[in-house]
């Protein structure tokens, strides 16, 4: 069984979107049809977070449960969800206590939404938000629920420790020990270094590497400078700066225990003040270390959600359509052993997706490409435009394609706003369903986004939205 | 060599072994169980713990392996045989665990990890280094490159025959080196596993001029992994394979036998590596590594594993790990698929 990266069964044309123009009109979506036999559409009726705030601060005290309730709870406040019972519920977190076994069903549970409310539990680590979006879609798109909300929730603050291996396997010997000697045996493999609590790391498994060393190996691989990081990086605050001024965000973020706006935020930060600070990954692979904490997301805690509905049902409650979610692509690479970079699934998921919507990158009015680091989004963009990336790695005829950079994470994202990893899907799904919802309703014409998630495990989920 | 295993002392030529080219006849020698090492190594820890150890080794070298004359050294013309050992599914899974290698199950069971099948067999090899007549200080031996041929597949619960010999004794541009030999017989007597371990007795002079040309410098990969070693380590490793060593142990022991402190065992570092790689079941397969400067306890280790395909296209991986900080390597290595 051999399993090549490359699944993409025709090449995407690489076209513009005046070759392209009425393709969207004759377009039917795709995906099964309802007992009626036409097929229905899924959408984004609107979004709800907290503030995302950098770990051990604001929010240290708060708990996965807390978070996602109170985005819950503020969600159903802001649709006149109270007392309401949803179809399905589904969210997740990546850094999970086993207590928290039923987290979104708990969370539930205290919100004001209806008791009878299902809700199950999802991850994909970084791309849980988007897989809770994809899953719940694809559940409204068969009829099977007309509304839903999607979610997650992180806290790198109230992260589970647990106790090392030697100390586990000791104490489940003892539980298991019948006499008193076998429990002194159990007892007696103990060592001192085995009391010592274990945290979380964001080491990968398989490798022993933390995402910044997988990603500062690629950084190197693509050649990406530390210039167009910085810059990247700057303007990512620059831009979600400029979104909380116009107000973009009042309707999309709810205040919580005290933060109004995300506290990783610098609205003054720029490429000449990112410059000054030291490498903190890549020091040891031989080329110019170039990913600095400015570069790469902080560590924070927040969470969020997104509900979503059947035209019907927003009709029927008098609630807004944003977007359409459209399609769902996910991927996933070979990083173990190096044939592909740890954080490249994306640049594989959006070629495949796009094939089979029959678009190219021009279609686009916005792109959402969650910076996990700036590397991370610039190596992307430098594999579309690698002729033999195309080539050996998604089997066209040459480059994917070339990104008008104006339309790439205009409101920020990541580097400025934080990153609690499972709640970035949903703040990128409401986030992009509204930036549609205003370019639509400004030009009249329906305006198309594309969403790209990349996860630990060489994950990678893509999404196609749409505003009409 | 069918039968021979029942006569407590026989005869047989190296060319059953490993093809002509060492010819000597070598007394076979059946011992009953497998050799314990644990408490020679503690004995000579403690001769080590009072400074007397390189003395008292020097005093016992031979004359002629010091180098003040005499006739070229001899190994002991003997190898040592034990049946029916087993390959414990418990002492399997922890060293398993200790190497992170994946429990594999075959047709026929739970798939043996080589690693572990060297474990099995390296009492019987230290047997052979022990004896009164071996000519080599053991704990000053330093373990310099390891061949494998994984011939078949070994269940776990299997009995196999462990035969182990001492050959090739030869100078090196910091000593003399040999090989240790081991084979595992299933009871059917066809061999499954073969082990080629070549070590390095320094300071030791035999008549000849080193054959080894220089290692060509090491340039580091792009890594794909990265090893963080606990201080116990080398105790880890101790416990399931049975190599006590000090020098593995704890950073006093190790300082008594002339180390900088506790290294990890070239072994688990090789069977480190063979556990990453994705041979797929059932196949044969080439394991080397080559030891360079020891990694030291507790200690981080850059790594790096390449692979020529996946699944059926797989016929070969290339490793290698280094100090992250200095680029110096620790081992280099591979693996290859056999025949076909």
């Amino acid at each position: 069984m051999t399993e090549s990266p490359q699944q993409n069964p025709e090449p995407t044309p690489q076209q513009s979107s005046e070759q392209r123009a009425g393709a969207t009109a004759e377009r039917t979506t795709p995906g099964p049809a309802d007992r009626t036999g036409v097929a229905r559409r899924a959408v984004v009726v609107g979004g709800n977070r907290i503030p995302f705030a950098r770990a051990h601060g604001a929010y240290a005290t708060a708990g996965n449960q807390d978070m996602l309730t109170a985005v819950l709870d503020g969600l159903a406040a802001r649709f006149g969800l109270a007392g309401e019972r949803i179809g399905e519920v589904a969210a997740g977190a990546v850094l999970k206590h086993p207590k928290n076994f039923n987290l979104t069903r708990e969370s539930v549970l205290g919100s004001v939404l209806d008791p009878r409310t299902p809700a199950f539990d999802v991850q994909q680590a970084c791309a849980t938000g988007m897989e809770a979006v994809s899953t719940l879609v694809n559940k409204i798109r068969l009829g099977q629920i007309d509304s839903a909300i999607a979610g997650g929730v992180d806290s790198a603050s109230d992260a589970p420790i647990v106790v090392s291996e030697g100390l586990r396997r000791s104490l489940l010997e003892l539980n298991r020990a019948k006499t008193t000697q076998q429990k002194l045996r159990a007892l007696a493999r103990l060592r001192p270094a085995d009391l010592k609590p274990v945290s979380p790391g964001t080491g990968e498994p398989r490798t022993g590497l933390s995402m910044g060393e997988h990603q500062a190996i690629t950084t190197a691989r693509w050649g990406i400078g530390r210039e167009a990081q910085d810059e990247l990086a700057a303007a990512s605050h620059r831009n979600l700066a400029a979104a909380y001024e116009r107000g973009f965000y009042d309707d999309l973020v709810t205040p919580f225990r005290g933060v109004s706006r995300d506290n990783n935020l610098r609205p003054d930060s720029t490429r000449e003040k990112l410059a000054g600070l030291k490498p903190v990954f890549g020091k040891s692979l031989g080329a110019e270390p170039t990913m600095t904490a400015g570069n790469s997301t902080a560590l924070t805690d927040g969470a969020s959600a997104v509900l979503l509905a059947s035209e019907d049902w927003a009709a029927e409650h008098r609630l807004p359509v944003l977007a359409e979610v459209v399609d769902v692509e996910a991927a996933a690479v070979d990083f173990v052993h190096g044939d592909e970079g740890l954080l490249m699934a994306g640049a594989y998921a959006v070629p495949r997706l796009l094939s089979r919507q029959g678009l190219a990158l021009a279609d686009f009015d916005f792109v959402e490409i969650h910076e996990a680091f700036a590397a991370t989004v610039l190596a992307t963009l430098a594999a579309w435009e690698d002729e033999q990336f195309g080539r050996e790695r998604l089997g066209l005829d040459g480059a994917f394609g070339t990104l008008d950079r104006s339309r790439l994470n205009v409101a920020g994202s990541s580097l400025a706003a934080g990153h609690p990893f499972a709640a970035t899907g949903g703040r990128i799904v409401a986030t992009l369903a509204k930036l549609l919802r205003e370019r639509a309703d400004e030009t009249g014409r329906p305006a198309r986004g594309l969403i790209s998630v990349c996860a630990a495990g060489g994950l990678g989920v893509a999404a196609v939205l749409e505003a009409r | 060599m069918d039968g021979q295993m029942d006569e407590q002392t026989d005869e047989q030529t190296d060319e059953q072994m490993d093809g002509p080219g060492h010819g000597a006849r070598r007394d076979q020698v059946v011992l009953g169980e497998v050799p314990s090492l644990r408490g020679l190594f503690a004995r000579a820890a403690v001769l080590a713990a009072g400074g007397g150890l390189a003395r008292a080794a020097a005093a016992r070298l031979p004359g002629r392996l010091r180098g003040d004359g005499g006739g070229r050294p001899e190994l002991p013309p003997v190898e040592h045989v034990v049946e029916g050992v087993t390959v414990d599914p418990s002492r399997h899974e922890a060293f398993c665990r200790v190497v992170g290698a994946p429990l594999r199950e075959g047709p026929g069971g739970t798939e043996a990890f080589s690693g572990h099948l060297h474990a099995l067999a390296f009492p019987v090899a230290m047997s052979v280094l022990t004896r009164p007549d071996f000519p080599l200080p053991l704990l000053r031996m330093v373990h310099l490159a390891n061949e494998v041929e994984h011939l078949a597949p070994v269940a776990v619960g299997e009995d196999l025959t462990v035969t182990a010999r001492a050959e090739r004794l030869r100078p090196h541009r910091a000593g003399a080196q040999l090989d240790v030999v081991v084979r595992l017989d299933r009871e059917d007597g066809r061999p499954v596993w073969t082990g080629r371990s070549t070590y390095l007795a320094k300071g030791v002079r035999v008549p000849g001029a080193p054959g080894e040309p220089p290692r060509p410098r090491f340039v580091p990969p792009a890594p794909t992994g990265r090893w963080s070693l606990p201080a116990g380590t080398g105790r880890d490793y101790a416990a399931v394979s049975g190599d006590w060593n000090p020098i593995h142990l704890s950073g006093p022991s190790a300082r008594a036998l002339g180390m900088r402190g506790a290294v990890a065992h070239g072994m688990y570092s090789a069977s480190r590596a063979l556990a990453q790689v994705r041979v797929p079941a059932g196949t044969p397969f080439r394991w080397t590594a080559e030891f360079a400067a020891p990694v030291l306890l507790p200690g981080v280790v850059a790594f790096s594993v390449a692979d020529d395909g996946r699944g059926a296209d797989w016929t070969r991986s290339d490793y290698a790990g280094w100090d992250p900080r200095t680029g110096r390597p620790h081992f280099t290595g591979g693996v290859a698929r056999l025949g076909g």
